[in-house]
């Protein structure tokens, strides 16, 4: 028998089956659409993180006062879809450096120390803090960030909407996020003059994303009334990624020789590496996605023995026919195949509206995630975007076929077996 | 004279009743049939008819003994070479009609022709044509529950065409049939008769034994006597 035959008697017998069937179909429904939300989310989650820390640069290390074996002295918050770290000792609302060493701030020595450790391209310091900013007759209170101008445009990871980055020379001179341009104030175009802390800037460059204002670092000082050679922190940027652990500990002994401190708990700064903290954020989204999957696969397991069992008493029901097919001229591998389609196609249907369900739910999921970030959860903002990818779709839809066919197996080959002759006895 | 088409040579058959004695229903039955035959088949019931029909048409094995096709052993063959057998060589007309119930009368029709991987243009041909000639070209589209008893029979008769076979093998066809709707069916299977096609005929209505040119009465088991025409 033609494949194109055994499959449409095998749709024939799905399309005429009882509620059963149907009931069986959403079973795998809810499986599917389970793993897909949860795969989405957490795949839309190390998406997430990729990003994030794209922006930060894997290139880019970030050394900070105040040490922490893990995270504890680095806050992370969104700073136009970034993790960013803090430095400031409890910058209002944005986390805070704690540390139990004595805190001593990053100066100029500490740039020239990392500036001759090898791998290091560019250092540069900064500094920041929140100050009003006008323009026409809005105000609100921003980030402002105070960077060399000489190095800024080469340790940056940010990329330009128009205008340009902050150059040797530059005075009064200001580079704005896309944010700040377009949702804080209504719209600042490029040479427009803004007003930051009293003081008239001119927009010279916006930024393709971010809420940040970036201005030249002696004014910043000035401004934040911030004196001598100090920075809140610095960034690193080196040549080879692949050598960013042994960079870490280069400059970790350097600066530790150069700031006297002898003892590892004598440490008082922190350096960020951006493909560590990646790995292990990536490792963390990743268990919590195997640990859900889990879940979602139990479900699915549930589904696969509700197709079976259909599979089994839907083969007792078509005794007969499979005895008359049989009378007729099917052959084992015919009758075979029909009720092994038949239970891949109850696997399709499943699979089709576990797929849609499970792209409705994650939309769900994710916007509610989404909802819980503006109100500052860093969870809801890890979770609030899914990743629904062709192949994931694709993937789903040819699991559950791949389910329902292993489901229907042991039933279709018993139908197989069946001697015509009992087959056609059966009432 | 004519070509010994099917025979059974010392066919037993048994049945195993657990810790019981095996039920044994045919004993060493010998029987030849040639080409253009019309053979009735009697008995009571439980006389083993039915049995014999179903090891005659390749529907069961038999304990012991053997299935000649033209003198080929076929009770040996392997589960696809009897299926294959039952297809080219067998139409079966049952008493239950036997219809897939979701199918139309034509995809009925035209499933033996499929199995044999027939073209559906060429299937649909044949079917169509075998369905006009017993009178239900316009019930097509008809699913069996739409259909009546007669009409459902013919639609079973059509399919037993389908493919042409040597053999006609009706197991009580008239069983659930009005006795105008039975002798067309008896009819038709005179006709197809005197077209060369054999026809074995099970039946304990012995009315219709007329239409067979041999008679074999089976009782417990045995062929009690033959009555040739």
């Amino acid at each position: 028998m033609k494949l194109k035959k055994s499959t449409h008697l095998a749709w024939n017998i799905l399309i005429h089956s009882k509620l059963r069937s149907w009931l069986t179909i959403i079973g795998i429904v809810i499986g599917i659409a389970s793993v897909v939300s949860i795969v989405s989310i957490s795949l839309g989650a190390q998406q997430q993180v990729q990003n994030q820390l794209g922006n930060i640069g894997a290139n880019v290390l970030t050394v900070t006062p105040g040490f922490s074996k893990a995270f504890g002295s680095s806050g992370f918050v969104g700073g136009g879809g970034g993790f960013r770290v803090i430095t400031r000792n409890g910058g209002p609302g944005e986390g805070s450096s704690s540390s139990s060493t004595t805190q001593k701030n990053l100066t100029i020595n500490d740039i020239n120390t990392i500036k001759g450790v090898s791998n290091v391209e560019y250092v540069m310091g900064e500094i920041s803090n929140r100050e009003t900013v006008s323009y026409l007759t809005k105000s609100a209170t921003l980030d402002i960030t105070g960077v060399d101008t000489s190095t800024w445009s080469e340790v940056t990871t940010e990329t330009l909407s128009s205008g340009r980055f902050l150059s040797s020379g530059d005075s009064n001179a200001v580079v704005i996020g896309q944010n700040v341009a377009t949702s804080t104030f209504s719209n600042i175009p490029l040479n427009s003059k803004i007003t930051v802390d009293g003081k008239t800037f001119t927009v010279v460059g916006i930024l393709s994303n971010g809420n940040g204002i970036y201005v030249p670092i002696d004014q910043a000082r000035n401004m934040f009334d911030v004196g001598g050679t100090d920075y809140q922190s610095i960034s690193v940027k080196i040549s080879n990624v692949k050598e960013a652990n042994a960079t870490v500990t280069a400059i970790t002994q350097r600066l530790m020789l150069e700031r006297g401190e002898i003892q590892a708990s004598q440490q008082d700064f922190s350096i960020l590496n951006p493909s560590e903290l990646q790995s292990t954020i990536e490792q963390t989204t990743g268990m919590l996605a195997l640990f859900l999957g889990a879940i979602a696969a139990i479900s699915l397991i549930v589904g696969a023995i509700g197709i079976a069992n259909t599979m089994f008493t839907s083969v007792l029901e078509k005794t007969r026919e499979i005895g008359i097919m049989k009378a007729i001229g099917a052959k084992n591998k015919d009758i075979l195949m029909i009720f092994l389609i038949n239970a891949g196609m109850i696997g399709f249907v499943g699979g089709i509206g576990g797929v849609v369900l499970g792209a409705i739910g994650s939309g769900f999921i994710g916007s509610l995630a989404s909802g819980a970030a503006t109100g500052g959860g860093g969870f809801g903002r890890l979770f609030g975007s899914t990743a629904l990818t062709p192949a994931l779709l694709i993937g789903a839809l040819l699991f559950s076929i791949i389910i329902g066919m292993i489901a229907g197996a042991i039933p279709a080959y018993r139908a197989s077996k069946l001697k015509p002759v009992d087959a056609l006895r059966y009432e | 004279m004519k070509e010994e088409v099917i025979s059974i040579g010392n066919v037993w058959k048994k049945y195993d009743m657990g810790s019981a004695d095996p039920l044994v229903v045919l004993k060493d039955i010998n029987l030849k049939i040639y080409t253009g035959d019309f053979i009735a088949i009697t008995g009571p019931s439980g006389s083993g008819k039915s049995t014999m029909v179903n090891i005659v048409g390749a529907l069961d094995r038999p304990s012991w003994g053997g299935v000649y096709l033209k003198n080929r052993n076929i009770s040996d063959l392997r589960e696809s070479a009897l299926a294959f057998f039952r297809a080219k060589t067998i139409g079966f007309i049952f008493q239950q009609f036997n219809l897939i119930p979701t199918l139309t009368a034509l995809q009925n029709v035209m499933l033996p022709m499929e199995i044999l991987d027939i073209s559906e243009k060429s299937a649909k041909e044949k079917a169509t044509e075998l369905l006009t000639m017993l009178g239900l070209g316009e019930r097509l589209n008809h699913k069996p529950t739409e259909l009546s008893g007669g009409q459902q029979q013919r639609v079973a008769i059509a399919r037993a065409l389908a493919n042409d076979p040597e053999i006609i093998l009706a197991d009580e066809p008239t069983g659930n049939l009005d006795s105008h709707t039975g002798k067309f069916v008896m009819d038709f299977l005179g006709k197809l008769n005197k077209a060369g096609k054999t026809v074995i005929l099970i039946t304990h209505d012995l009315d219709l034994v007329k239409y067979a040119d041999r008679v074999v009465h089976i009782k417990d088991g045995k062929i009690e006597k033959e009555v040739k025409k």
